[in-house]
Parts: C-alpha cells; sequence; structure tokens
C-alpha cells in the first residue's frame, strides 16, 4: 500500500496543508482536482523532487520521504514525456534499468511483453524526434514501466492528444493495468479520464481533500456542493426538508414548490424539518417517460412534467434540456442515441419525466 | 524605400564596413619586412603563448564556470540575483581596470602571500591566464547558464525517478544534451581570451618573448611603427577569429537525431 500522511507544501501561491492520500496494491487512483491547484507538487514531492514542509510517504512498509528519488523506486511520466531526444527509443526504455544496475537477463522476458503490448518493436531503433505524439506516450509509458517500478505516477497523461489517440491510450492504460496491477496514481483535472480508468480517486479542491471514494460514490454522491460542481454537475439545486414520513421512511423535499420524494435511510439523522440542503442527480439518471409505458416503482415516487426548451446532439448521447411545468426548474438530460431516436422528442413539446430515487442525492 | 530593402540594406552595410576593413589589411601585405615578420622568433613566441593561455584560461573558466552555470540554471539560493549580476561585472568595467584591480590586490598582504609562497602573477605568464580568466569566466558562466535553461529541468526529474544520482543524470542527459550549446560557449570564450588586451598588458606586461601575447605584440609593434609585423599579426587573430566563428556556426547546426 502508498500511503502519503499530512503531506505539506507551501510553494510560491500553493498551499496544500495537510493531504492524505491511500493507494490500494495494485490500484489505479487517481488524484482529480482543477487546473492550477497543485497537482503537480503533489507528483513531485511523493517522488521526492521537491522538499515538502511536513507529511511522511509510505511505500508498502518503507518510509520513503527522507530518500532522494533514485531510491524511492517511483517512475514518473511528467506531462511533456520528457524522452530522452538524444537517446533511440530502445535506448530510453533501457534506461531505468542500467541507471538502477538491475540484471538486464532477469527482466528481458518482462520488458519484450511490454513492447508487444505497447505496439512499439517497429519504433526501437528510433529517436523521439520522428515519433508521433500517440507513439511518444506509449514510449514514455513503456520506459517509466520497464524497471517494474512500486509506484507509477502519471501527469495528465491524456492531456493534448487527438481524440483518436486518447481513446486509444486510454484503452493501453486500461489493458496495461490488468496485465501487470502496477500501482498508479494519476493526475488530472478531467473527470471523463478518472470516470473511465479510476478504481478510487481523490478529489482535490482548493488544496484539501473534497472527496476519497470509489469512481460511482463520487460522481453519484459528492459529499460538498464544491465537488458537485467540480464534477461538472448539472440539476444542482437548493432543497428545504419540509416533511418526513416516517411511516414510509421518507422525507419529502422542496424546490420552488416542486415536491421530491427521497428514501431517509440514507441520511439517518441529518435532514430535520426546515434545513436547507443541496439537492443533486446526475443528467443520465434522469428518464423520459414513454406515454403508455408501465413506470418502475423506484421511479413512481419523483414524476414532473415539464417542456422540452432545447436538444444537442452530443455525438455518443442527447442532451435534453427541459424546464418543470410546476415550479419551472431546469433539468438536464442525458440520453443515449438508441433511446433518443425511440422518443420522438422535439422542442417546444410536453413530456413527463422521472427521476431514479437510488439516484437522488442530498448534500447534506 | 521599401522596408524590407531598407533593412537588408543596414545588414549588407555593416558586413561591408567589416569586410572593408579586412581587406584594407592586404594593401600592406608582402612589404619587405613581411614574412621576416612572419617567422620572426617573437611572432611565433606570441602565437604560441597566446594559444597555451587562452586554451589554459578557458580551462578554468569551464571548470569553474560550468557548475556556477548549472547552479544558476537550476537552483533556487540565497544571494542568486547578486551573483548572476556580478558576472557581468567583466564586460562592463574596462579590462585596463581589471588589471590595475589586480596589480593592487597583488600589492596587499595576501596578494604578497600568494605571489611568495605560491605563483607568482605580476609581469609573469601565470598573470596571462589570470587576466584572461578574469575577463571570461563571467562570459562563459553566462553563456553555458543559457544552453543548460534551454534544456528542460524534467529530462534530469525522469532519470532521477528512473534511478540515476543527479551526477548521473546531469552526466547522461543534460551534458549531452546541451553539448552544441556548452561547446559553442566554449569557443566563444575561448576566441574572447585570445584576443584579450587590456587586462593581460595591466597585469602580465609587455615582454617580448615572455609575456607578450597577440594582441600585445600588435600594440607594440604599432607602437614602434613596424608595420609589417603588426600586419602580419592581425590577419593572424583575423584568421583564428573566423576559425573560431565558423566553429561556432558548426555547433549551431542542430542535432538530428535521425
Amino acid at each position: 500500500m502508498i500511503k502519503i500522511e499530512g503531506l505539506t507544501i507551501l510553494f510560491d501561491t500553493f498551499k496544500i496543508v495537510k493531504l492524505d492520500i491511500q493507494i490500494e496494491e495494485g490500484e489505479f487512483h487517481f488524484l482529480l482536482g482543477p487546473t492550477g491547484s497543485g497537482k503537480t507538487l503533489v507528483l513531485e514531492s511523493i517522488m521526492g523532487l521537491r522538499k515538502p514542509k511536513g507529511g511522511r510517504i509510505w511505500i508498502g512498509d518503507r518510509e520513503v520521504q527522507s530518500l532522494p528519488p533514485e531510491r524511492r523506486g517511483i517512475s514518473y511520466v511528467p506531462q511533456d514525456l520528457a524522452l530522452f531526444p538524444h537517446l533511440k527509443v530502445k535506448e530510453n526504455i533501457l534506461y531505468g534499468i542500467k541507471a538502477r544496475n538491475l540484471d538486464m537477463k532477469a527482466y528481458e522476458e518482462y520488458v519484450y511483453t511490454l513492447v508487444e503490448v505497447m505496439r512499439v518493436e517497429h519504433l526501437l531503433e528510433r529517436y523521439p524526434a520522428n515519433l508521433s505524439g500517440g507513439e511518444k506516450k506509449r514510449a514514455a509509458l513503456l520506459r517509466a514501466l520497464a524497471p517494474k517500478p512500486k509506484l507509477l505516477l502519471l501527469d495528465e497523461p491524456l492531456a493534448g492528444l487527438d481524440l483518436s489517440i486518447k481513446v486509444d491510450i486510454q484503452q493501453l492504460l486500461k489493458n496495461l493495468h490488468s496485465s501487470f496491477h502496477t500501482t498508479t496514481l494519476c493526475v488530472t483535472h478531467d473527470f471523463g479520464e478518472a470516470h473511465s480508468l479510476a478504481d478510487r480517486m481523490t478529489i482535490f479542491i482548493d488544496g484539501k481533500v473534497g472527496q476519497v471514494g470509489k469512481r460511482n460514490d463520487v460522481f453519484l454522491r459528492p459529499r460538498s456542493k464544491k465537488v458537485a460542481q467540480f464534477l461538472g454537475a448539472k440539476n444542482l439545486y437548493r432543497a428545504k426538508v419540509l416533511k418526513n414520513e416516517e411511516s414510509s421512511q421518507r422525507m419529502i423535499l422542496g424546490v420552488n414548490g416542486l415536491q421530491f420524494s427521497i428514501p431517509t435511510d440514507l441520511y439517518q439523522g441529518q435532514l430535520e424539518v426546515g434545513k436547507e440542503v443541496d439537492l443533486f442527480i446526475r443528467p443520465e439518471e434522469v428518464m423520459i417517460l414513454r406515454e403508455g409505458k408501465p413506470v418502475k416503482d423506484s421511479l413512481k415516487k419523483n414524476i414532473f412534467e415539464g417542456k422540452i426548451l432545447d436538444i444537442t446532439d452530443k455525438e455518443r448521447y442527447h442532451m435534453v434540456s427541459l424546464q418543470t411545468t410546476e415550479g419551472e426548474i431546469s433539468f438536464e438530460i442525458s440520453i443515449p442515441n438508441y433511446t433518443f431516436r425511440n422518443l420522438n422528442l422535439s422542442t417546444g413539446k410536453l413530456v413527463k419525466i422521472a427521476l431514479r430515487e437510488e439516484s437522488l442525492w442530498v448534500i447534506c | 524605400m521599401s522596408f524590407r530593402y531598407t533593412m537588408i540594406g543596414a545588414a549588407l552595410g555593416i558586413f561591408i564596413f567589416y569586410l572593408g576593413l579586412i581587406l584594407s589589411l592586404f594593401y600592406f601585405v608582402g612589404g619587405k619586412g613581411f614574412w621576416g615578420a612572419l617567422f620572426h622568433p617573437n611572432t611565433l613566441f606570441s602565437i604560441r603563448i597566446s594559444l597555451i593561455a587562452a586554451t589554459i584560461a578557458t580551462f578554468f573558466a569551464v571548470i569553474i564556470g560550468l557548475p556556477s552555470a548549472y547552479a544558476l540554471s537550476r537552483f533556487k539560493f540565497f544571494g542568486k540575483g547578486i551573483l548572476d549580476t556580478f558576472l557581468e561585472i567583466p564586460m562592463i568595467i574596462s579590462p585596463i581596470a581589471l588589471g590595475a584591480a589586480f596589480l593592487v590586490f597583488f600589492n596587499t598582504p595576501l596578494g604578497e602571500l600568494i605571489q611568495n609562497k605560491g605563483i607568482f602573477f605580476v609581469f609573469e605568464v601565470p598573470g596571462i591566464i589570470l587576466a584572461q580568466f578574469a575577463t571570461i569566466a563571467g562570459l562563459a558562466t553566462r553563456l553555458m547558464k543559457a544552453s543548460l535553461d534551454e534544456i528542460s529541468p524534467r529530462y534530469e526529474a525522469v532519470a532521477r525517478s528512473l534511478g540515476s544520482s543527479p551526477w548521473q543524470a546531469f552526466y547522461r542527459v543534460t551534458l549531452p544534451l546541451s553539448f552544441r550549446g556548452l561547446l559553442a560557449s566554449v569557443i566563444l570564450a575561448w576566441a574572447k581570451a585570445f584576443g584579450e588586451f587590456g587586462a593581460t598588458v595591466t597585469l602580465a606586461g609587455a615582454m617580448p618573448g615572455k609575456t607578450e601575447t597577440m594582441p600585445i605584440a600588435i600594440f607594440t609593434a604599432l607602437a614602434s611603427a613596424n608595420i609589417d609585423k603588426a600586419i602580419v599579426l592581425i590577419l593572424i587573430l583575423v584568421a583564428f577569429g573566423l576559425l573560431t566563428l565558423y566553429g561556432v556556426r558548426l555547433t549551431g547546426q542542430r542535432y538530428r537525431y535521425d
């Protein structure tokens, strides 16, 4: 396990105080924070390039914060990759094994497997200047993995790539991780990247941990409004607790006169009547109901009527903007293309929407 | 006249100005004493001492300048700004003043101690080297720093993470990457040392066959109205200068790693 405890960094205008991160063995962990939040500083401190003001770092049971970078066993792929331009791809890849004086024979098979997985056989004798963006990424990843690091640090690995290459590298990262289980800490500001790759993630806002958790916990149940907003939350409303229906274990929340019914089991004792809270639901969790079709139980309690204001084609899905007739609340609804085609939607049309109650989330 | 032609015209003007100056030297080539002056033992000595002294001075400037340049390029430390500014001292104060400062220094108790217990500098060959070193050390450091600044520290960061010590990262990554820039800096520093006059003549004097470097020999030749000798020496200096510039140009051609 990798454990970072109380990491404190004061640098220029950055102030990171007592940051804790825990990464399980073999986990793909994301440190997700806005641009300019000091994520790279955190990576540099973990690596040992920067001396933090305080904090302790364990790699397994070895405490490493007083060790120089070369003795920590951490590989690093910076955003600009920094492939050594004066060395061929092959020499770049073997750099770590040579620098650590490792037995080349023992690594030969492993490195060769990596070369195959990464599809770089034909690039080995080239210099980095003659590689494409995607090829450079693959070579840099390979160089980092070759000496079998205890921890792999990735700084914005998918930033600045063309979409097709991005998808390719994303898939590659997924494959690599499922084949070799290298414990990885990846820093990014793009929650889309994190969503597709992370086992668990640490949300990092204003120099502090906003939330730690499994991917879906964080995306569906942000613990604070700040986290929700950072994750690009649509459908976030200020709500008031109106009623406590103890018999059915439900609470009624009001937003602009519109009433939402929510099971209370997740919020033991936190939702007293009169309290102001934030109510959140992700656009994919809102259904547009088809007339005449039976409605599932979990959808029945929160059905509203509204008018479609706008429809945007987002390539793989459609985003529908809707305003409820009662209360005039705006909803953003994301609909997969195949469903969209069956629904016959158009601007101005009146439709019914249903919210899945498991996905309605109250930020207390 | 169009903008473009005005600008190019100015550039050509400078070129013709310098070229004319050099070509005018040939008006006196082949005079009565020309060949005699070229092969005179004192002339040959001047060439030799200039080459040797400039090379040694450059060697020391690199030994001290390269680590200094690295420190200024990579680290933050107290007094860095002042140190950086001080590198320009030899460029802004007159070389004669620099030489005179050395003369004064060697008359202080510390200076006398150095001369009595160690090496004699005043009016001696080590004085040439010292004067040249003082003139070029700051410049060499500055130029080498500029070359190192061009190499992203990220390369070293990655090398460190892959297991290299700071020394190995410098030797295996930063040094080869900045090599051409460093080499150009060294060549320029050497050329500056080779042509140094003011500080050298003040500290080491102008003794033919002892401390008379080429620029000093030109001065003494002119002072004694020995035009043939002066022309010979100037032409040799110009030849060395052009060779140096050509060398720098060669290093300027970027590596193509393919």
